[in-house]
């Protein structure tokens, strides 16, 4: 695999929740060390695309390929790339007491895919460890539990899941839900920082299409099908985001740029 | 009152023997297998299993088949089923289970009322008999201990990921259906064969009261599946040697020790909650070496 080729090559998919596509049709790539915004109205089928990307929903149609290497029909990957790949959910099902500290819950994050039991701890993987929480402001929460821990702090630690492993190919859905202003832009502003010390190639899925405007490479705009896709200021006019989202998109002039409200909050 | 002198008499017996010993490795299997069950939200799995047990064992007398031989290939296939309903129907899981052990419940007693002979013995069932334990039960089990610290042990990056998050376990490379599938059924082979020790109706006790107070004193999770099988075995022996003493169905006295446990991990945690370095610090205390450059301009 050479430095053009994409890192994520998505060829005519398809993808079914239950009786209806949710999604249909699309195609788009992502070239190496590019940060690529999926965003859409609630029900375009965000999730499901990033769902069938990563292999963990079934694909109607279409072919999706990682690093070079074909995703099998269970979403299977050789081992290798799979561990070049990383995602953040929306949230954890964290219950009370969840017994899980935080350097624990980041070392698995290193450890390979497969049975092992590199848990027992090795010197290479507790240097990591300690060097990915540092990176993401998570060192004084390294031993506290999981459950402890408030929205933004969990997103952090999240990230150190992460980074405690080289990785190429980041994936986010909605990774900010539940997050209030500043610590939604402190957030992007560690991802920012931490794609350009990685140089991952990141998809996520956003409502903030400020944030998008604001920091992504390549804007795509799904409602089922792909609607528009190219450099976020291209792509995110307002006569197209009232098109995508329908007339409650409210277009609103900011001080340096034209701005987008959704629903009445403005991205 | 037993004294205890009758105490070392019934410890010489071979019977009690096998019944400590079993209820020993029996106790830790619930405890080590019921703290992935709690943390993946299971308990009620255990319990429901337990009671539909009851078909399996009723049916094996029905038969006149040892009904332990019966009651593992019967807890296996009812793990498989409500694995198969859960994903096929759509429907929650808790009423799934509900339906599937209410019928075979109700089936088992109506098995059970067509068989005049083992009427007596529904005590044991429902309540537990561990005394009746048998060198061929005890390889069972041993061997069932090691399979599954074996598997957990291997597995363990996969089991706390997916009780985390089932997407996220995936994305990780971690083999989520084939994971499940073999949890549930591994919780089943145990449930089947502690019901010797605690009969049907008390099984869920077996598997969750232990966890649940190795939760409350454990940070880390390998603590946490130690302490969860530590209690569980321990809390068993202690139960049995009571039960013996006293001469009290070993089921409950089991779970009354189990519930002494708990009370007194809920004590300690009490106690540790109460030292500053539990508090985590919060937001803004955090110190992050990339903070000033991360600060709004």
């Amino acid at each position: 695999m050479t430095n053009s080729d994409p890192v994520l090559l998505v060829e005519g998919l398809s993808v079914r929740r239950g009786e209806r596509l949710a999604v249909e049709q699309v195609s788009f790539q992502l070239a190496r060390e590019t940060d690529t915004a999926l965003v859409g109205p609630n029900g375009a089928g965000k999730s499901s695309l990033v769902g069938a990307v990563l292999g963990l929903l079934p694909r109607a149609a279409g072919r999706v390929q990682i690093l070079g290497h074909t995703l099998g029909p269970a979403g299977e990957l050789p081992r290798a790339v799979r561990s070049q790949i990383a995602y953040l959910p929306q949230s954890l099902a964290l219950q009370g007491r969840f017994p899980l500290t935080v350097s624990e819950f980041v070392g698995h994050g290193f450890d390979l895919p497969g049975l092992s039991l590199a848990w027992l701890g090795s010197r290479r993987r507790s240097e990591a460890v300690q060097h990915a929480v540092q990176r993401t402001g998570c060192h004084d929460l390294a031993e506290f539990r999981l459950s402890a821990l408030s929205s933004g702090q969990l997103k952090r630690v999240l990230l150190a899941f992460c980074v405690v492993r080289p990785r190429q190919l980041l994936v986010l859905d909605e990774a900010q839900t539940g997050l209030d202003a500043p610590s939604s832009e402190r957030f992007q502003e560690l991802l920012l920082e931490l794609c350009r010390q990685e140089g991952w190639t990141v998809l996520q899925v956003s409502h903030d299409l400020e944030m998008v405007r604001r920091s992504c490479d390549q804007v795509l705009c799904l409602n089922q099908r792909l609607r528009y896709s190219g450099a976020p200021n291209h792509v995110l006019s307002a006569a197209r985001l009232v098109e995508l989202y329908g007339p409650s998109v409210v277009p609103y002039r900011h001080h340096h740029a034209e701005a987008i409200a959704v629903d009445g909050i403005h991205g | 009152m037993a004294d205890p002198s009758s105490l070392l008499v019934v410890l010489n017996q071979p019977f009690m023997q096998r019944a400590l010993l079993g209820g020993l490795i029996t106790g830790t299997l619930g405890g080590l297998l019921g703290s992935f069950a709690v943390l993946r939200q299971l308990s009620f799995f255990s319990d429901a299993l337990g009671h539909s047990a009851l078909l399996g064992i009723s049916l094996g007398i029905l038969l006149g088949v040892n009904p332990t031989l019966v009651l593992i290939p019967f807890a296996v296939l009812f793990a498989l089923l409500v694995n198969q309903l859960v994903a096929r129907s759509g429907l929650p899981a808790d009423a799934l289970l509900n339906i599937v052990y209410s019928t075979s419940l109700s089936l088992a007693v109506v098995t059970l009322s067509l068989v005049e002979t083992y009427r007596g013995g529904i005590q044991q069932l429902l309540f537990g008999d561990i005394l009746g334990i048998s060198w061929s039960d005890l390889t069972v089990i041993a061997v069932l201990l090691l399979g599954a610290l074996t598997y957990l042990a291997f597995s363990l990056r996969a089991q706390v990921l997916l009780t985390l998050d089932s997407d996220l376990a995936e994305a990780f490379g971690v083999g989520a259906s084939q994971h499940r599938l073999a949890f549930i059924v591994l919780l089943a082979l145990v449930v089947a064969v502690s019901i010797k020790a605690v009969g049907v109706l008390l099984i869920s006790a077996f598997v969750v009261i232990p966890a649940c107070g190795g939760r409350l004193v454990s940070r880390h999770f390998p603590q946490y599946a130690l302490i969860s099988a530590c209690l569980g075995g321990g809390c068993a022996l202690l139960g049995l040697l009571g039960s013996g003493l006293f001469n009290l169905p070993s089921g409950p006295c089991v779970v009354i020790v189990q519930f002494a446990g708990f009370l007194l991990a809920l004590t300690i945690s009490q106690m540790t909650n109460h030292f500053p370095a539990t508090a985590v610090p919060a937001e803004s205390q955090i110190p992050n070496a990339d903070q000033d450059a991360l600060e709004y301009h």
